[in-house]
């Protein structure tokens, strides 16, 4: 046991070129794993305001991690594998049998395991505070300093990278079972068919990429993006992935057709040894790509969710504070109730309210298809779990106010005749000059507005919002709660009163919010027969401290998943620069005898490396640009609509991460070249 | 006038600390003339591939010279050395050193595109002599879909293309049946008898009795020569065995 023993420990030595980023990359995913578990049972979170929500965020980030692991170190355990399997052939020739091998392997992958599940569980536990306070601080909430260690985390670390790692064991001890001596000895010279050009799957990623590209630009709803996004995205990857392996082959092959410009010295060596180097590394460079684009569209998106909390707020809550009365029916909305809710409001707030706007409206939608409005097509569409873009983009929510309201509420006036009305709409101006609620009277535009005349919920415009002012509302509003019984609910009359405060705090926030819910109820008790049915109360500072809880943790998540991906990115990068270097070096001293100077040498694996390593990043870059408008509406789900700051938050992470990986593809590179190098001394 | 001069040549390995060193070759002299056809013969570890390295300035001679047309290999600059490497030299090496990565014909068209020629000149050059070595079907292949032999003419034809000066070819048959090995030999005849100068380092007597003249070298010395003369390739055969067996037994040649 013990020459069993110090062979596995020998060969992990030996190899410490490739074991030495994979023991490292291990350890991190495993760190990151018991980080995000032991967070998301952390007291200190599970205290915070949405402290269950953020644990739940958490929890599913965990998981992600532990998919990713798994998929990952297959990947690179594969790699290993293979690089070895020469070992492993001379083993066998000089008398060990399969048995003998496998338990080197088996010894090996124990000693890995083993080494970084504990150490990634104890450099977890060292880092999981700094992340706790991190995270803390994000959603500003209070902090503590004390350190807490996680039994259930440290066995879930402990049980799902042992389950990944057994599993990687039965691959490579297969992988042994099934191949003989001299296939194993030879497995790394084996000489390679030119890659053909497949030109039917290089056209497909071209189609595919331009068509999810073509949905992603053409999108119109928030509503419509995040029907289309999973669809886009695998289109996205599936594309990516027939550009790295059959279009960049076809690419060369044309190139190499064009007898002018590939017999010259600069391209000649380059475009054809690209060929070959694409069919090996397709499939590596299309998942740099596609990490890359992920940890782009991950930390902007959820970046600008962050910084733009503010923003969202104001938009979910344009009023500090809203009292929103429902009512039995329009006919109850009467200036001596109106007048019952300010009254309620005003005596709380004592004179603290600002920009005060009190109105009755008639909220509800529909499908909108030349200026009639179908109640019944968007009731069957239910528009949150209907994905069909078509519809998806009719949808309008409705909101309709009296021409009384509206005066006041702007303090224009306007002449309007019976069944005329005005029309706000946010997005597009509202395109045709009648607006009909199926079943109901027809109603003539007279004008479009292009302010609303109050401010509107971000809420209300996921889809297009249409505010409509009609002057014989009460008439209107029943017979539209009238229609059909079954959208009662979401015809519903309400009386609501919007205002701002000034220099008002949290506790008297959360004291003004009860007292005036209390009162109305307390009306309502005492008058049953009033037309109010319940007050709701809303407040843009009780709705603060949930965004910054939710927003706070995803950004968490986002970056933390990010460090996981390009961290992911970066092994196989330098995977990449190790089996280049190798097979490379044969290749330039041939070039170097056939008269090639060490100039053009180098020149000629800048030029392929280069292009190799940031076609990636180039991709990325353009998928980052397509993905904008998708981004911009998911996020507008969310209730943020800044794109500033989304173009912002796109820009530093494109450059922050093509910064990083320049500087890893330098620290690479040298590997490479000292391969080549050395080579070539020998 | 002599195409090649060897002077003096000396060459010394230093171990990489400097504590060991090894004389792999002592005092080189010969010339060789245009349109001549010289084997170099010695056993491994004789000085051959030290030799032939300096010949085609792939390394500096510790003291001496190697003298091409008049040209000092030596003294060039690492700048122009690949170049001219190009230009003057062609070379053909026994593992043949073709790229996995080309089609024999561009294999063969490397040296010209690193020379910037234009493509409608490559082929003009490229017709005749594929048609001569008989490849000209193979062209468009990968080398892993040709046999040794014919990887060796390929290899021979992207020496030859460039009309170099002085063909060098280490131990060219080495990785050859005997089938291709004696087509490869009857090319070489075949091409220098059209007037192309050819420097040949083998260890068989095989190769070398196809050649206008023998040098043997031992101990990092010219040892011994023979001259064709109007011998047969037998003849000289023949020779150049008995040549051998005296210099392995350690006798003193007649």
């Amino acid at each position: 046991m013990r020459f069993y023993l110090r062979l596995a420990l020998d060969g992990m030595k030996k190899n410490r070129q490739l074991y030495r980023p994979y023991l490292l990359t291990c350890i991190g995913m495993v760190m990151m794993f018991y980080i995000l578990a032991s967070l998301s049972f952390s007291p200190a979170i599970l205290g915070m305001r949405s402290g269950d929500t953020v644990s739940i965020i958490l929890v599913l980030g965990t998981i992600v991690i532990g998919i990713f692991s798994l998929l990952f170190l297959a990947y690179t355990n594969s790699f290993l594998i293979r690089r070895r399997n020469r070992e492993f052939g001379l083993y066998n020739i000089l008398g060990m049998n399969k048995g003998n091998i496998s338990i080197i392997i088996l010894l090996e992958t124990l000693i890995t395991a083993l080494f970084t599940i504990t150490a990634g569980v104890l450099l977890g536990i060292l880092f999981s505070k700094l992340a706790e306070l991190f995270l803390l601080r994000m959603s500003g909430a209070d902090v503590d300093f004390l350190i807490r260690i996680s039994p259930v985390s440290i066995l879930a670390s402990f049980i799902v990278f042992g389950a990944i790692f057994f599993l990687l064991l039965i691959v490579s001890l297969a992988r042994v079972r099934l191949s003989n001596p001299l296939s194993l000895l030879k497995s790394e010279a084996a000489g390679e068919k030119p890659p053909k050009a497949n030109l039917l799957l290089a056209l497909a990623g071209v189609v595919i990429l331009g068509l999810a590209y073509y949905f992603a630009v053409s999108i119109e709803t928030p509503l419509s993006a995040l029907a289309l996004f999973f669809a886009a995205v695998i289109m996205v990857i599936v594309a990516t992935y027939l550009l790295f392996i059959a279009g960049s082959v076809a690419l060369c092959r044309i190139l190499q057709k064009n007898k002018n410009y590939y017999y010259k010295a600069s391209h000649f060596v380059s475009v054809s040894s690209m060929a070959f180097r694409m069919k090996r590394n397709g499939a590596g460079l299309a998942s740099i790509c596609i990490l890359a684009t992920m940890v782009l569209v991950m930390i902007s998106s959820t970046g600008c969710l962050y910084f733009g909390s503010e923003d969202a707020l104001r938009g979910m809550q344009p009023y500090d504070m809203t009292a929103t009365v429902f009512m039995d029916s329009a006919a109850s909305c009467t200036s001596e109730n109106a007048e019952a809710l300010r009254s309620i409001v005003l005596n709380e707030t004592k004179g603290k309210e600002k920009n005060v706007a009190a109105y009755s409206f008639v909220e509800t939608y529909g499908l909108l298809e030349n200026g009639e409005l179908d109640l019944d097509g968007a009731k069957e569409a239910s528009y949150l779990t209907n994905s069909d873009p078509n519809i998806l983009g009719k949808i309008r929510t409705v909101i309709l106010i009296s021409l009384a309201d509206y005066e006041q509420l702007t303090g224009k006036r306007a002449d309007l005749a019976d069944d005329e009305i005005l029309v706000w709409s946010s997005g597009k101006p509202y395109p045709f000059d009648k607006l009909t609620v199926k079943g109901c009277r027809e109603l003539e535009v007279k004008d479009t507005l292009a302010d609303p005349p109050v401010r509107v919920s971000t809420e209300d415009t996921i889809v297009t919002a249409l505010i409509v002012v009609i002057p014989n509302w009460y008439d209107y509003a029943a017979e539209l709660s009238g229609l059909d019984d079954e959208r009662r609910d979401l015809s519903f009359v309400r009386q609501r009163i919007a205002f701002d405060l000034s220099d008002v705090d949290a506790a008297e926030d959360e004291r003004l919010l009860d007292a005036i819910s209390d009162a109305g109820d307390e009306r309502i008790g005492a008058d049953p027969d009033c037309g109010w049915l319940y007050v709701r109360t809303e407040s843009y500072l009780s709705y603060k401290g949930f965004y910054y809880d939710l927003n706070g943790s995803f950004f968490f998540l986002g970056i933390v998943l990010s460090i996981i991906f390009i961290a992911a990115a970066a092994l196989i990068i330098y995977y990449k620069q190790l089996s280049e270097g190798y097979e490379d070096h044969s290749r330039f001293a041939i070039m170097q005898k056939v008269g090639m100077t060490h100039a053009e040498i180098k020149s000629t694996i800048n030029t392929q490396v280069l292009t190799v390593f940031f076609a990636p990043l180039l991709l990325a870059g353009l998928h980052l640009c397509f993905a904008f408008p998708f981004v911009e509406k998911l996020i507008r789900l969310f209730g943020v609509s800044n794109r500033a700051v989304l173009i912002l938050s796109s820009v530093a992470c494109f450059l922050t991460f093509a910064l990083l990986y320049i500087l890893f593809y330098r620290g690479t590179a040298r590997t490479y070249f000292n391969i080549v190098s050395a080579s070539e001394n020998a | 006038m002599s195409i090649l001069e060897v002077k003096d040549l000396k060459k010394v390995y230093t171990s990489r600390f400097g504590t060991q060193k090894v004389e792999a070759l002592r005092c080189v002299n010969f010339s060789v003339e245009r349109g001549e056809y010289v084997a170099v013969m010695g056993e491994s570890g004789s000085g051959k591939t030290t030799l032939l390295n300096l010949l085609a300035a792939l390394d500096k001679p510790t003291a001496g010279q190697v003298l091409l047309d008049g040209v000092d290999t030596g003294t060039l600059p690492e700048k122009n050395i690949a170049s001219f490497r190009r230009d003057q030299l062609g070379f053909v090496f026994q593992e043949f050193n073709l790229l996995d990565s080309f089609t024999l014909e561009d294999n063969i068209y490397l040296p010209l595109v690193l020379a910037n020629m234009s493509h409608a000149e490559m082929e003009r050059r490229l017709k005749p002599l594929a048609e001569e070595l008989g490849i000209a079907d193979l062209l468009k292949k990968y080398p892993y879909e040709v046999s040794g032999g014919q990887k060796q003419r390929a290899a021979a034809a992207r020496a030859l293309i460039t009309e170099p000066k002085l063909l060098l070819a280490d131990e060219p048959t080495g990785a050859l049946d005997s089938r291709a090995t004696d087509e490869l030999l009857s090319l070489f005849a075949e091409v220098n008898r059209k007037g192309q100068t050819i420097v040949m380092v083998t260890h068989s007597v095989k190769a070398a009795s196809h050649a206008t003249r023998v040098l043997f070298i031992r101990d990092g010395e010219v040892y011994h020569q023979l001259y064709r003369g109007n011998d047969s390739n037998e003849q000289l055969y023949q020779k150049i065995s008995d040549t051998l067996t005296v210099l392995t037994t350690g006798g003193e040649i007649k």
